[in-house]
């Protein structure tokens, strides 16, 4: 039977929704500014829209997950994020959160159908 | 004005005074980052086109701004909108119930212009619906703006959930007895299952009732009904003219107000239909407030002027129309000759009905105490 594209698309948008934040949570571990961090993302293989991600970072800022500060370079003036110290212990319960589903999910699609 | 800045200013009119000075040149640097390295890739500057493509990548200035807002990005979001979809369907019905027995009303009636009757009716459908979708979307996204979230929303009981049964007009059928027999066989199925039995009818049906006579008052008092044929009798072939004293002008508001009052607790009532402690406890006053306009009215002693052929006579009375020998001396009103005999007729039904309907509000005052404190 054919796949209905349309509803893989909804479906698969889905499932990404909520990794993206560990993974840019993951990624903020070393510091980053928006361009260079969305460059990691996609380098790893995770594109992310720009006007997902820039919103995306200045809400986990205000939930103390991040600190930012404007730093000078290239010639222009960016502003710089990382992990805070609650972001680092978020980072880390999520991460157990992820492999707790990521196992469980691996258990029951490897069971025999 | 550069092409960057034309962006940037229609994203930050969108975005709130103290952040957007901040959002704004992140964006900037995002904006020559993307440019700079598609400028890389090619070996050259970029033209007005390919820098618009890129900006259309980075998204609609509207759609932009908008991630960046706190709060809500749906007026009714997914929590709250089955609660919405349910106000709205049941509402829908409720009007529509309204209305249709406006419409048979005024054909009852005989007005005369059936095209026009049924035109009006469902142009007042449409209005009053869409008041309502409007109404029930502001308050949701008011819920949403504001993160309310009121205790029925997660502390609901399963004795209540037979409100629910409104959105499903099988169950209405069978409320007003009139249901088919597969409606009717449909509810007695889904009751059987899914709660226990109770004997006597649904405490909700009261409340319907009630809904539909307090709506289509509050309709025809605020002008929005005409019953056709009211306010005017017949007297030996002479069309009288009936008009309304001033104490209706001064107790206008006050009415409405109770007529209104009357269609909350209804609302409340089907909403919990086995609270008949929470019914009793808001009637009481109602009953109250009943009494004082039944007493004012009573007491301002003059309640309509009737007229035919440049001639006016007061219906007006008091307590010394209050005994049967007023009542005895009343004719037959299709009988009444003259206009005079008219008004003394009306003066004496005038003065027992508002009497008779003083005596059923303290009755029925004291009937809602009693359950109030019994819970029954």
């Amino acid at each position: 039977m054919a796949l209905d594209v349309e509803l893989f698309e909804t479906m698969r948008l889905e499932l990404r929704r909520g990794t993206l934040v560990l993974a840019v949570l993951a990624c903020l571990r070393t510091e980053q500014y928006g361009y260079s961090l969305r460059q990691a993302l996609a380098a790893d293989g995770l594109e992310m829209e720009e006007s997902t991600l820039y919103p995306l970072l200045r809400r986990l800022e205000s939930q103390g997950l991040l600190d930012s500060e404007w730093r000078e370079e290239e010639r222009r003036k960016k502003r710089f994020y990382r992990l805070s110290v609650t972001g680092v212990a978020m980072l880390a319960a999520l991460t157990e959160e992820w492999r707790g589903i990521n196992a469980s999910v691996d258990r029951i699609l490897s069971q025999p159908g | 004005m550069d092409m960057i800045e034309r962006y940037l200013n229609a994203v930050a009119a969108q975005l709130p005074q103290a952040e957007r000075e901040d959002i704004v040149a992140e964006l900037r640097d995002l904006i020559l980052s993307r440019f700079e390295a598609r400028e890389d890739e090619l070996g050259r500057a970029l033209n007005d086109e390919e820098k618009e493509v890129i900006l259309r990548e980075i998204g609609h200035p509207l759609v932009v701004a908008a991630r960046y807002r706190k709060g809500p990005d749906a007026l009714v979001g997914r929590e709250l909108f089955p609660y919405w979809l349910f106000g709205v369907k049941a509402g829908l019905m409720v009007l529509g119930a309204v209305f249709v027995l406006g419409l048979v009303v005024r054909l009852i009636g005989g007005s005369g212009n059936f095209g026009q009757d049924i035109a009006q009716s469902f142009h007042g459908f449409f209005g009053a619906g869409l008041t309502l979708i409007g109404a029930a979307t502001l308050g949701a996204a008011l819920m949403e703006h504001y993160g309310v979230r009121p205790r029925w929303l997660t502390e609901w009981k399963v004795r209540d959930l037979g409100v629910f049964g409104l959105a499903d007009t099988a169950q209405w059928s069978s409320a007003v007895g009139a249901g088919s027999a597969k409606a009717a066989a449909a509810v007695k199925a889904q009751s059987g299952a899914l709660r226990p039995r109770r004997e006597g009818r649904w405490p909700g049906s009261e409340a319907v009732g009630s809904l539909i006579v307090n709506g289509l008052f509050a309709l025809w008092w605020i002008g929005a009904l005409h019953f056709p044929g009211f306010g005017h009798i017949s007297m030996r072939g002479d069309d009288v003219a009936i008009s309304g004293a001033p104490i209706w002008t001064t107790l206008h508001a006050a009415i409405l107000v109770y007529a209104l009052a009357h269609v909350a607790v209804d609302l409340v009532s089907l909403a919990q239909p086995y609270a008949v402690r929470l019914r009793a406890a808001c009637m009481v006053p109602l009953h109250a407030a009943g009494l004082w306009l039944t007493w004012t009215i009573f007491q301002a002693g003059h309640w309509f002027d009737l007229s035919v052929n440049g001639q006016t006579t007061r219906v007006e009375g008091g307590q010394a129309l209050l005994n049967v020998d007023a009542l005895k001396a009343l004719d037959r009103l299709d009988g009444a000759s003259d206009l005079t005999l008219l008004a003394s007729n009306l003066s004496v039904v005038m003065t027992w009905v508002l009497a008779v309907a003083a005596f059923g509000l303290v009755c029925a005052l004291l009937h809602n105490l009693w359950r109030a404190a019994a819970g029954r």
